[in-house]
């Protein structure tokens, strides 16, 4: 599905360079789950942003089903991020001023899709994501679980194939971290490919594949059998 | 998508209820200025346009003569000649008229009052349309015809059909009334007060004027006042420039040399220009300015809106990232954003409208204006500002907030880093450097008007109460019984009679000459005729020589006087190569005219200081003052001590029983001043009131951000506290962000106000030479409030926990 070939990633601030990524080689397959773990600042991040094309690499090629974007244009990966990838952050990013259901809608929003259709396609992952009672509210009047659910349905809302997470379960306690993961877990049993940035083993588990980084460089890359 | 927008941006106006409330009420205080300005201008500059020859009609009017050292550079009036001369040479002209306006005693059935009657020659009918309620346009036809509005003849008649009722003017000359008009809308330059207080309720045929006084109705070239109209119908194939080149053709022809020392050339208006043509004259650009500043003070609200909206706009970066990073382009998110300030925009729009429909009402009531809000005609006007303004003030922030990348709107870098804060202090430099250059002009027309004001105590204008309409034979040979019983009252000082008072702006003039018939070395000098005790009733003491008397023959001039005795002020010695006062007793001079050659010879017999009578605006000039009885007009009464009130009542009495048949014209030389004062200082309060609008938003746009850059620090501020900073230290961080903007605003404003300021200056004689402390008063004043309006801010967040402080974030 995506392949990264010898790429960095370095920050240029008015002195000081850092390189964030070293060369980095990676190939992911369609329906994997793959876990990427790594002490604090080792680009775990960096990774998970050029990856879901939000950042561009310094330098390397990147693959996505076979076309080269780490030339392209904001606009153009824009146009392939909202059709091919759906994003689970940390602290959820929901839109403090819009309804569940239309945070929901947001993922659709700009895919020119008729209302109507828009609707139902978000009922339909509210359904299955338990939160449609929940349909009218605030992000502000939900726990911290229930808000990760949102954003875990608006991440699939489009049926994007990819879904990256960026420790998606850091700022819960464990027991929504377990249903977050779960529910993860069954949107892969499903064929969606998962790409997840985590502290936690306990929540690697969950994943096919762990990939640990150390300073930009990928030092360890273990596939466990199903 | 759209409504989607919409509906976002009223939540977030819900959200933040206070910086909404203050981008609301900013923006629509700044449109409701904009759309009241443009309602003024649009009414002003649409005068007339329902007579149905109003694009074909033009007006003659006249620049004046550069020697003159008039304080007007033109008039929208000429000399009454001038009309037949295009009757008889211009055959292409379908119809001219003349129209003057002067002062008569009417009478009505039984009540008489004094009123300004229009003489028109009968083609003004033909020109303008009017709706005859009863008779039709022949009504001035008839010499002894009269036209009068439906409004005259029910206030007078109590009734509309009047036709064949008869008028008496000055109590001696009869007219029948031949036909009764609907009144004139009030957009019309007939009505237009501020140039001549004449409704357009009386119009009698111009052959009247020949009955009543000695008017030639060929016209003469003599008299040049602003009721002197020349109205002009040219066929749609010519316009104002082919007029004005046969005019000027016709000056060099036709005009004679006298009165070519009074204008340099004609000039020809369109009929619309006629109402705000006394602008035109005096030089002051008062509907342009008005335009400008509505525009400005919109722009300062636009300004506000903008830098709220920007340093507002960061916070709300993760969304724009999250937005983006589920596929939002730049262009949509720009789209959202303008929605939004769109939104805001029709908002303030609806505001502003709401209070222009209470406003202006009472404006029109104050002002016997008709504005309307015709909202048919008026809103795609209305919806295309609304559009520019929600673009103009939204674009920057919109812009500024969706640019930076996904990455870096998740991260908030926009919002903690400096983004934008060079583009905010512009942005504040802006709005003080516009608004403190309107209160610097507001301080230094206040301090020139007050100078005007000053210097008007030069004559006991609060203790003079002036007789006006004396000029009617009848009344001429009473003065002198009026003037003694006058004297007689108690607590009057002296009576006399003169062709003016101080404050009239006349300028009568006469040419002389040093030898008899000298015409290259002829000179003009003002002129007034007065009554021997007028220097008296003034408290003006002479400087030399004598005052004239009732009992020396030469002192009085009559019609053959072959020499005549004089005072002259002491202005005119330089006229005459003189340098005390006490030289120019018993100096002769002559009179120069083309009627009675160098006829009477004048002798100096005293000398008065220079004083600036016609005041005001005026430079003061040389004058000749000569007790010439037939040119009386206004008497001066001085009253001192005593009640003021009970002695006009006595002085209304005395009239009553020596001038029983017409009614007393009194008021105090205060009100001859205010006539003129008036203007300026009414001009001046409307320039405060849109100068106290743009300061007051710059302000409210300044406490918004202050408050706002506030809570942005608190972080920063907590640090500070925990190393050791004060209070104060804290306090004077937080104003210095903002001082330094408003300084580089005032560096434009001041300069800028400075030469603003000379265009007013300008048209006084006597003019302040302050300005310059002015300015920087104004500009202390502008800084102290912005000083203030922060310093709330600072000290609050300054005195705050700093543990509060950091946990904060």
């Amino acid at each position: 599905m995506l392949k990264l070939h010898n790429l960095y990633k370095v920050y240029q601030t008015d002195e000081i360079e850092t390189i964030a990524l070293n060369g980095v080689n990676l190939e992911i397959e369609q329906e994997e789950f793959v876990a990427i773990m790594g002490p604090s600042g080792c680009g775990k991040s960096t990774l998970l942003n050029v990856i879901g094309m939000l950042d561009n690499p310094s330098e390397g090629n990147y693959f996505f089903f076979d076309e080269n974007v780490s030339p392209y244009s904001e606009a153009k990966r824009s146009d392939i991020r909202k059709m091919n990838i759906g994003f689970i952050f940390q602290s959820f990013n929901l839109i403090d001023e819009l309804t569940v259901a239309e945070n929901i809608e947001l993922a659709l929003l700009y895919h020119n899709m008729p209302a109507s259709k828009r609707k139902k396609r978000v009922d339909e992952v509210m359904d299955r994501m338990g939160i449609a009672h929940r349909a009218k509210h605030m992000p502000g009047q939900l726990s911290g679980g229930q808000q990760q659910r949102v954003a875990v349905a608006r991440a699939v809302v489009g049926d994007q194939p990819l879904i990256l997470a960026d420790e998606p379960t850091g700022n819960l306690d464990s027991v929504h971290g377990q249903e977050v993961m779960e529910l993860l877990r069954s949107l892969n049993k499903e064929g969606t490919t998962i790409v997840m940035v985590t502290h936690s083993p306990a929540h690697a588990d969950y994943a096919h594949r762990t990939v640990n980084l150390f300073d930009g460089h990928i030092i360890t890359d273990n596939t466990r059998a199903a | 998508m759209f409504w989607n927008n919409v509906k976002i941006a009223l939540r977030n106006l819900r959200k933040n209820k206070g910086f909404a409330t203050i981008n609301i009420t900013g923006l629509a205080i700044g449109l409701t200025i904009y759309v009241f300005g443009g309602l003024i201008v649009d009414y002003e500059r649409t005068h007339d346009l329902f007579f149905a020859n109003a694009d074909r009609i033009y007006t003659v009017g006249a620049i004046a003569s550069p020697d003159l050292n008039l304080s007007f550079g033109e008039v929208n009036a000429v000399q009454s000649a001038l009309g037949p001369i295009i009757e008889a040479e211009l055959n292409d002209v379908e119809a001219v008229a003349r129209s003057i306006a002067i002062e008569y005693l009417v009478t009505m059935g039984p009540d008489s009052f004094y009123q300004s009657i229009r003489f028109a020659d009968p083609a003004l009918l033909e020109i303008f349309n009017l709706d005859y309620l009863h008779g039709d346009s022949s009504a001035l036809e008839n010499p002894s015809g009269l036209l009068i509005s439906r409004t005259a003849a029910i206030r007078y008649f109590g009734k509309a059909d009047v036709v064949g009722e008869v008028v008496t003017l000055d109590n001696e000359f009869d007219y029948a009334i031949s036909a009764v008009v609907a009144d004139l809308p009030l957009n019309s330059h007939f009505n237009s007060q501020l140039l001549l207080d004449t409704p357009f309720e009386i119009v009698a045929p111009i052959q009247a004027l020949s009955r009543m006084q000695d008017f030639d109705v060929a016209g003469n070239w003599t008299n040049l006042s602003m009721g002197n109209m020349t109205y002009v119908l040219l066929p749609a194939s010519l316009d104002a420039a082919w007029l004005e080149t046969q005019l000027n053709s016709i000056y060099e022809r036709t005009v004679p040399e006298r009165a070519k020392q009074v204008i340099a050339s004609f000039k020809v208006n369109p009929l619309t220009a006629a109402n705000t043509s006394l602008w035109d004259m005096i030089g002051l650009p008062v509907i342009s300015v008005i335009s400008l500043l509505s525009l400005l003070v919109l722009v300062i609200a636009c300004v506000n809106y903008t830098n709220l909206a920007t340093a507002q706009s960061l916070g709300r970066s993760r969304e724009v990232g999250m937005r983006k990073t589920m596929g939002a382009k730049q262009s949509q998110l720009l789209g959202q954003f303008l929605v939004e300030s769109l939104v805001i925009a029709a908002i303030a729009m609806v505001i502003a409208i709401a209070i222009l429909e209470i406003l202006i009402p009472q404006f029109n009531n104050a002002t016997n204006k008709a504005l309307a809000i015709d909202h048919l005609q008026t809103l795609p006007w209305l919806v295309v500002t609304t559009l520019l303004v929600g673009l103009f003030a939204g674009l920057y922030p919109a812009w500024l907030i969706t640019r930076a990348t996904p990455i870096d709107a998740l991260r908030e870098t926009a919002r903690k880093g400096r983004k934008g804060s060079k583009m905010r202090s512009i942005m504040i430099g802006t709005q003080f450097a516009i608004s403190a250059f309107m209160l610097a002009l507001v301080a230094i027309v206040f301090m020139q008007n007050e100078r005007v004001k000053e210097s008007s105590y030069e004559f006991p204008r609060s203790e003079i109460y002036t007789l006006d309409r004396l000029n009617v034979d009848s009344i001429r040979d009473r003065l002198d019984t009026l003037r003694h019983e006058l004297e007689a009252l108690p607590n009057v000082d002296s009576a006399a009679y003169a062709s003016q008072v101080p404050y009239e702006q006349n300028n009568s003039s006469t040419n002389v000459t040093l030898e008899p018939g000298d015409e290259a070395g002829k000179f003009s000098l003002q002129f007034m005729s007065m009554s021997p005790g007028f220097l008296d009733a003034y408290d003006i003491p002479l400087l030399a020589g004598r005052p004239l008397s009732h009992d020396i023959a030469n002192d009085l001039r009559h019609e053959d006087s072959e020499t005549v005795n004089v005072i002259i002020n002491e202005l005119a010695l330089e006229k005459f190569g003189l340098s005390t006062p006490q030289e120019a007793i018993g100096y002769r001079f002559y009179n120069h005219s083309e009627e009675n050659g160098s006829v009477p010879e004048f002798v100096v017999v005293g000398v008065a200081p220079t004083q600036n009578i016609t005041g005001l605006f005026n430079a003061e000039r040389a004058w000749m003052f000569i007790y010439q009885p037939d040119f009386f007009r206004i008497g001066s009464v001085r009253i001192t001590g005593g009640n003021i009130m009970e002695t006009v009542a006595q002085i209304e009495d005395v009239w009553d029983s020596v001038i029983p048949d017409y009614p007393i014209q009194g008021r105090f030389l205060d009100d001859a001043f205010n006539d003129v004062y008036d203007v300026l200082k009414y001009m001046n309060m409307a320039l405060a009131a849109f100068a106290i609008v743009a300061f007051s938003l710059a302000l409210i746009g300044l406490f918004g951000l202050a408050a706002f850059m506030a809570t942005q620090r608190t972080k920063e501020i907590g640090v500070r506290k925990v190393l050791g900073a004060n209070s104060f230290q804290i306090a004077r961080l937080l104003v210095w962000q903002f001082s330094k903007p408003v300084v580089w605003g005032l560096a434009i404003a001041l300069p800028g106000a400075f030469f603003a300021s000379s265009v007013y200056l300008n048209f006084f004689a006597d003019r302040i030479h302050t300005s310059i402390p002015i300015l920087l008063a104004a500009g202390l004043v502008a800084t102290l409030l912005a000083w203030g309006t922060v310093a709330g801010h600072a000290i609050r967040i300054a005195r705050a926990n700093p543990v509060l402080a950091l946990r904060y974030e």
